[in-house]
């Protein structure tokens, strides 16, 4: 018996699919950067469509400048927790900027979006007398920061309203505090959730809503405010996590709320306790991203055609897609195998997207996930639709 | 007495009834049979027919509760556990 046996089963399945693989999509090396939507990949030029770099703000001027000033004015690394060294000016700043932008009156800058999700969950949520509900389908973070609460946890299905008013219907007087967790965009599909309906259900019930916006931020909603902007419920939403690292192209997350109590999550949340802040160049970077964004619609208007590009042609070429047409588009395909054989395919035709398989995926699907940038220019997509068009030719010739 | 075997039958049925599609490798099941282990399916799609069985019997079963068991005789006894807390 050693540390290391429960790996061997698991890993067993794994390396069957690895060895008849020719490249291995879970340790992809991008050699060189050349853009926001090109890289070198072994010698090989390659379009990257699995970012999440939603409005392709990673290479834009204003955020590099911002991003190397800080570095000059405050140092390359904070060394310590927004608890004790680790809060500077561009920190509050940031957190009054986002605050602001969302129209909440309290902001907690973290990290990471992983450590906001945590930090939050696992600080608002304490056993025995608090339960928190979730939707099926929510990121590993939000399981995470369940499991870190320790209060009891009920999931409900995905995207079903009705589903979380039963459960919640069905809790005890015992319970006090009731916490609800659900995402504006799921990453994996790129469908999204019907946030109005949820808030309604949840309110009636006495519960309270953490929404986690991290893929949706910047994409949905007149402002870019995410999914709940869209539904008309922003202002509703209890508390609005989110990340740096997708639409903001940094690296770092937050949680925004008009409850003042908010602010109890400064000492009590361990994420945010006992980790060091993001650098001042992340925060930066965010900070300048977050001033594009609130001032320049034009990204996101690319970003929608080229996302109902991507899906029209897709649709054409007879592929079984996830969702509506959304930045995230996830092409279904029959096993593990195939979608194996597929990723290699798209990435020798010059495309890299994210290949995703149980139990990382909801349902138990193994998709080719893609995500588009305002970024990609028109050949980029040629090249995108080109690569999926010679998958479809070769996935036909395999079903004939 | 009689009455809480009959009905344990009918909970352990109905669980073995959704774990069926699941078995692959047509794995008798018995109370004892690892779930995870024996039928060689991942947590989440343990967490999925748990899904079905709550709608089922109109109950919740915390995720808590869930990651505790390892057999199909621990589910049946956790849902009646939970059948008469929350009746």
């Amino acid at each position: 018996m050693s540390l290391f046996e429960k790996f061997e089963d698991k890993s067993r399945l794994l390396k069957g699919l690895l060895e008849q693989s020719p490249r291995d999509p879970f340790s992809v090396s991008m050699d060189e950067m050349l853009g926001p939507t090109r890289a070198m990949v072994k010698g090989k030029e390659i379009v990257l469509a699995g970012t999440n770099n939603y409005l392709g703000l990673t290479y834009d001027e204003g955020a590099i400048e911002a991003a190397c000033d800080a570095v000059k004015s405050s140092g390359t690394g904070t060394t310590g927790s927004r608890f004790a060294n680790g809060t500077y000016a561009g920190h509050k700043e940031l957190e009054a900027d986002l605050a602001e932008f969302l129209g909440y009156k309290h902001c907690i800058v973290f990290s990471t979006g992983y450590q906001a999700n945590l930090g939050a969950i696992s600080a608002l949520a304490a056993p025995p007398n608090d339960v928190i509900l979730i939707d099926a389908d929510c990121h590993a973070c939000i399981y995470d920061g369940c499991q870190l609460s320790g209060a009891e946890t009920i999931r409900f299905r995905h995207n079903d309203p009705e589903s979380l008013d039963k459960r919640l219907s069905r809790l005890g007087p015992e319970v006090k505090g009731k916490l609800v967790c659900l995402e504006g965009m799921y990453s994996m599909f790129g469908d999204v959730a019907p946030v109005k309906e949820f808030v309604e259900v949840a309110h009636k019930h006495g519960a309270q809503v953490l929404l986690d916006e991290a893929h949706s931020f910047g994409v949905f909603g007149e402002g870019g405010r995410g999914v709940c902007e869209r539904d008309g419920v922003l202002a509703d939403v209890d508390f609005y996590t989110g990340t740096f690292s997708k639409s903001l192209a940094s690296i770092g997350g937050f949680v925004a709320s008009n409850h003042p109590e908010l602010e109890y999550l400064r000492f009590s949340s361990r994420p945010y306790v006992f980790t060091a802040s993001p650098s001042p160049a992340n925060v930066a970077a965010a900070s300048a991203a977050l001033k594009k964004i609130s001032t320049d619609s034009s990204m996101r208007t690319r970003l929608w055609e080229n996302a109902e590009r991507i899906h029209a042609a897709f649709t054409q070429l007879g592929f079984e897609l996830c969702a509506p047409a959304s930045p995230v588009i996830a092409v279904k395909l029959k096993n593990k195998e195939e979608a194996f054989m597929a990723w290699n395919v798209l990435m020798e035709n010059g495309v890299y997207v994210n290949l995703a398989i149980p139990p990382g995926t909801p349902n138990a699907a193994s998709i080719l996930r893609l995500s588009v940038s305002a970024a990609h220019t028109n050949e980029d997509l040629d090249v995108v639709v080109d690569a999926y068009t010679t998958l479809s030719q070769i996935l036909a010739k395999g079903a004939a | 007495m009689s009455g809480i075997q009959e009905d344990d039958d009918l909970v352990f049925h109905k669980i073995t009834s959704l774990l069926e599609p699941l078995n692959e490798k047509g794995v008798k099941l018995t109370r004892e049979t690892d779930i995870i282990a024996d039928l060689e399916i991942d947590s989440v799609s343990l967490l999925d027919v748990v899904m079905d069985i709550e709608d089922n019997y109109d109950i919740s079963i915390p995720v808590n509760t869930i990651s505790e068991i390892k057999t199909i005789g621990e589910l049946v006894d956790a849902i009646h556990k939970i059948k008469k807390e929350q009746s």
